[in-house]
């Protein structure tokens, strides 16, 4: 009987709760901690009650959630965005009672039709359910409860949080006013003949009817049995219920609210990710168009049909200039071989031997060659005699390393030419050894490789990356080129003469090896020694 | 010394990252004041302008914070006595906004709660009033900062240690007095400093100042007893109003203070200036 009783008591609270609220004098509940995040997309508030309870209502991309639940969709912009936005504008400078206050004093804008009302209505009637802490003074039958809600250890809020069955009550009592039976826990039995005034609301319990009722018949958590003749003159409202049989007659229709809450969040569902779909959709179709229209369009920005064919033009002009470089640099290099073959030669033996130095040489001159060109022309023009000398050497000095660097890369690519000979790689085997000319021209053309087969992969379309990828090869191998052509050329002082190397000293490594650490000095007269040498 | 360097670098060199498509959040947070005895207090803010002050009404804190939500996200959280505030990266890169519209954090403490404070900034520009807040610990680390510390009124809690961990920044500290606390340890990298040494001081405190490569200028009032003890490489002291006797310099009235402050300073390259003020 106790339990009866108390169960008895926790489904008055319940619904005392969802049907008296307009009726008693309303408390706010404490707010402890508050969050308004607002950023282009989104308007998000967060509030955590003393009793741990917490209320999340967003604004984001389109939709309405509340507490993660999307509830409905708006479009950005629209008067009950504004709306909202304008509230978090307030709330974000409020806090505990004053926030609590404005929040709850917030109604749904009244200029709001169709589903955006009832959306803002949805919003509001969250914001006011979270807030309001109210006195529920409620009697029923036998028994009479006073309640407050919003007090931290209360009952109510226990069977708030812990069920969800409370939610479906709501709904299915909504609009329920009057009169009405309730039962709770048991079974109930309308026997034919019987008539039943106003609401017959039945929870956790089974309803057999054969009678009349005269109102709604509601069923929260059990089944219902509509038998022949039987006659129901308002709606059959199911909360987590089943309708086991119905050969009856329901004036109002049958709505089970867990099939329709499910409805509508698909419905919701379906609706935003077709609004997602369409905006993908259109979003695609325009980077489409746009780049059609990029096609089409010719350097100056006009229309013009021969634009598709421009990558065509630029891949073949800048090939073109590539062959003419390498003509170009072939006949600097048959020149230097025609006037300065020697010193050509020396150039190139540093390369071959000493690439690593001559590249760190050539870098550390190419670094140096701005401050020394500036020290130069500084220190000669402190003096009268240094002047005319700086007026040369301003514009020569340039005009020497750029030669310097042309010279080194030259010399480079013939050494490439010659490996290229000696190599059995298809393609080259016109290659001459003996002859620079060829040595120079094919080295330039493998030097060069890279620049050009990107110049053609260009001509192609979507191959931008590879067409990138090769221009940076080329340019990596060319820098290389010409750092280590330029340090061989200042190491040989332009192949004047022969970079000093480390060699083998079979004296000091006899030394090394017999432990001798004294020098002896020979006497070797005169004649022989020339005769020692001319032997040699 | 060295770690607060290291952070001078690092913030420098991801600073410039100036990067389009921007998308500023703003995000209001406050929490009321509960049963509370003590709350250690983390902030972290990796670039924008700062501010924080004391709080009015009854709120534990208050935070107003405008980041861009495609580097940062948020980070309000109170677990117990331990408050976690600012924002943390999630890895994709560094921005800083255009034309001074960068990100903003402003926030607010309650006052008389006792605070344990642990702020650490990138590069930011902060202006901080610690004045009103009753600190019992105070750990503040800049980068490449900008930042104005002021404790415009006293601290009635007081400390034992109050740190200050600066890398490259242009770093002022007003009314130290006020901190009420045993000892300041100051360790700047580089940059211009600025430490005004007055406020109510109500017990004889030691500063130790660890500086690599900057200026620093030591504001003192009259009446306040003063030592300084300089060990460093290449630093010029503008000791004017000091007396030397033996390794330290003292202040005319340094027998007769009510309250004495003992400053270390060790820096590498730089300038002292002392400057008195009434």
């Amino acid at each position: 009987m106790p339990k009866l009783l108390f169960r008895s008591t926790l489904a008055a609270l319940g619904i005392g709760l969802l049907v008296a609220p307009s009726a008693v004098p309303a408390q706010l509940r404490d707010v402890v901690s508050k969050e308004v995040a607002v950023s282009r997309s989104e308007a998000t508030l967060r509030l955590e009650f003393t009793d741990d309870g917490t209320l999340e209502i967003a604004f984001e991309d389109g939709a309405v959630l509340i507490n993660g639940d999307v509830v409905g969709v708006f479009v950005p912009g629209d008067d009950l965005e504004a709306e909202w936005r304008s509230l978090l504008s307030q709330a974000a400078s409020l806090d505990d009672g004053e926030l609590a206050l404005t929040l709850s004093d917030w109604s749904a804008p009244t200029n709001l039709a169709g589903e955006l009302a009832n959306l803002a209505q949805s919003v509001d009637r969250a914001l006011e359910d979270a807030l309001s802490g109210f006195d529920v003074d409620f009697g029923s039958g036998d028994f009479r409860v006073s309640q407050s809600i919003g007090d931290g250890g209360s009952l109510l809020q226990m069977l708030l949080r812990s069920t969800s069955e409370l939610g479906l009550l709501q709904q299915a009592m909504n609009g329920l006013g009057g009169d009405f039976n309730i039962h709770f826990g048991e079974d109930v039995d309308v026997p034919a003949g019987s008539t039943v005034d106003g609401p017959l609301v039945v929870i956790q319990g089974n309803v057999r009817i054969a009678g009349e009722v005269d109102g709604d018949v509601i069923v929260v958590d059990g089944t219902l049995e509509l038998l022949e003749e039987s006659r129901v003159r308002g709606e059959v409202r199911l909360a987590d219920a089943r309708l086991v049989r119905n050969l009856g007659t329901v004036e109002g229709g049958v709505h089970d609210l867990l099939d329709e809450e499910r409805d509508l969040q698909a419905e919701i569902r379906n609706q935003v990710r077709e609004e997602v779909r369409a905006e993908l959709r259109s979003q695609l179709g325009r980077e489409l168009r746009d780049a059609a229209r990029l096609e089409f369009i010719d350097d100056d920005g006009g229309f013009s049909l021969m634009a598709p064919f421009r990558a065509v033009g630029n891949g073949v002009s800048h090939l073109f200039k590539n062959l003419m470089s390498v003509f170009v640099l072939g006949l600097i290099g048959v020149g230097v071989v025609t006037f300065a073959g020697p010193n050509m030669d020396t150039i190139a033996e540093t390369v071959r031997r000493s690439p690593g130095r001559s590249a760190v040489v050539g870098l550390a001159g190419t670094l140096l060659l701005v401050p020394v060109w500036l020290l130069g022309a500084v220190v000669l023009c402190v003096s009268i005699i240094g002047i005319p000398v700086a007026l040369a050497w301003l514009p020569l000095f340039p005009l020497a390393a750029c030669a310097a660097g042309v010279m080194g890369y030259v010399v480079v690519a013939r050494n490439t030419g010659e490996w290229l000979a000696d190599s059995e790689y298809p393609w080259t085997g016109w290659i001459r050894k003996s002859n620079s000319v060829y040595t120079i021209f094919g080295g330039l053309l493998a030097l060069m490789l890279a620049f050009m087969a990107a110049n053609v992969i260009s001509i192609a379309p979507f191959l931008g990356f590879v067409t990138g990828l090769l221009a940076f090869a080329g340019a990596v191998i060319t820098f290389f080129a010409i750092q280590i052509g330029f340090g061989a050329v200042l190491l040989t002082r332009a192949g004047r003469r022969r970079e000093r190397t480390a060699s083998f000293d079979v004296d000091a490594a006899w030394e090394a090896a017999m432990g001798v650490d004294e020098e002896v000095d020979f006497e070797v007269p005169g004649d022989e020694a020339k005769e020692a040498s001319d032997h040699a | 010394m060295r770690k607060a360097i290291w952070m001078a670098a690092v913030t420098a060199a991801v600073a410039p990252s100036l990067l389009a498509g921007q998308s500023w959040r703003t995000v209001n947070t406050s929490h009321v004041i509960e049963d509370t005895d003590e709350v250690r207090v983390f902030v972290e803010y990796a670039a924008g302008r700062l501010k924080m002050r004391a709080a009015d009404g009854g709120v534990l804190y208050r935070m107003k914070l405008r980041y861009d939500e495609e580097v940062f996200e948020p980070v309000s959280d109170l677990s117990g006595d331990r408050l976690r505030l600012g924002v943390e990266s999630i890895g994709r890169g560094f921005r800083m906004g255009r034309r001074g519209q960068g990100g903003e954090l402003d926030l607010e403490f309650a006052r008389g709660i006792p605070i344990d404070m642990d702020l650490k900034f990138g590069a930011v520009q902060a202006d901080i009033d610690l004045g009103g807040l009753a600190l019992t610990d105070l750990d503040l680390s800049t980068g490449a900062s900008q930042s104005r510390i002021d404790i415009s009124e006293p601290n009635s809690m007081g400390m034992a240690t109050a740190r200050f961990e600066i890398g490259a920044a242009e770093f002022e500290a007003r009314h130290l007095g006020n901190l009420n606390a045993e000892r300041i340890e100051i360790d700047a990298g580089v940059g211009e400093i600025t430490l005004w040494f007055d406020g109510r001081w109500q017990r004889d405190a030691r500063v130790s100042i660890d500086m690599g490569l900057g200026a620093l200028e030591l504001r003192i009032p009259e009446g306040l007893g003063v030592r300084l003890e300089k060990d460093g490489f290449l630093v010029s002291l503008d000791s004017e109003g000091l007396v030397k006797r033996g390794d330290a310099y003292y202040s005319l009235d340094w027998e007769d203070a009510d309250r004495r402050v003992r400053i270390d300073l060790d820096a590498a390259f730089g300038s002292v200036k002392v400057v008195w003020i009434r």
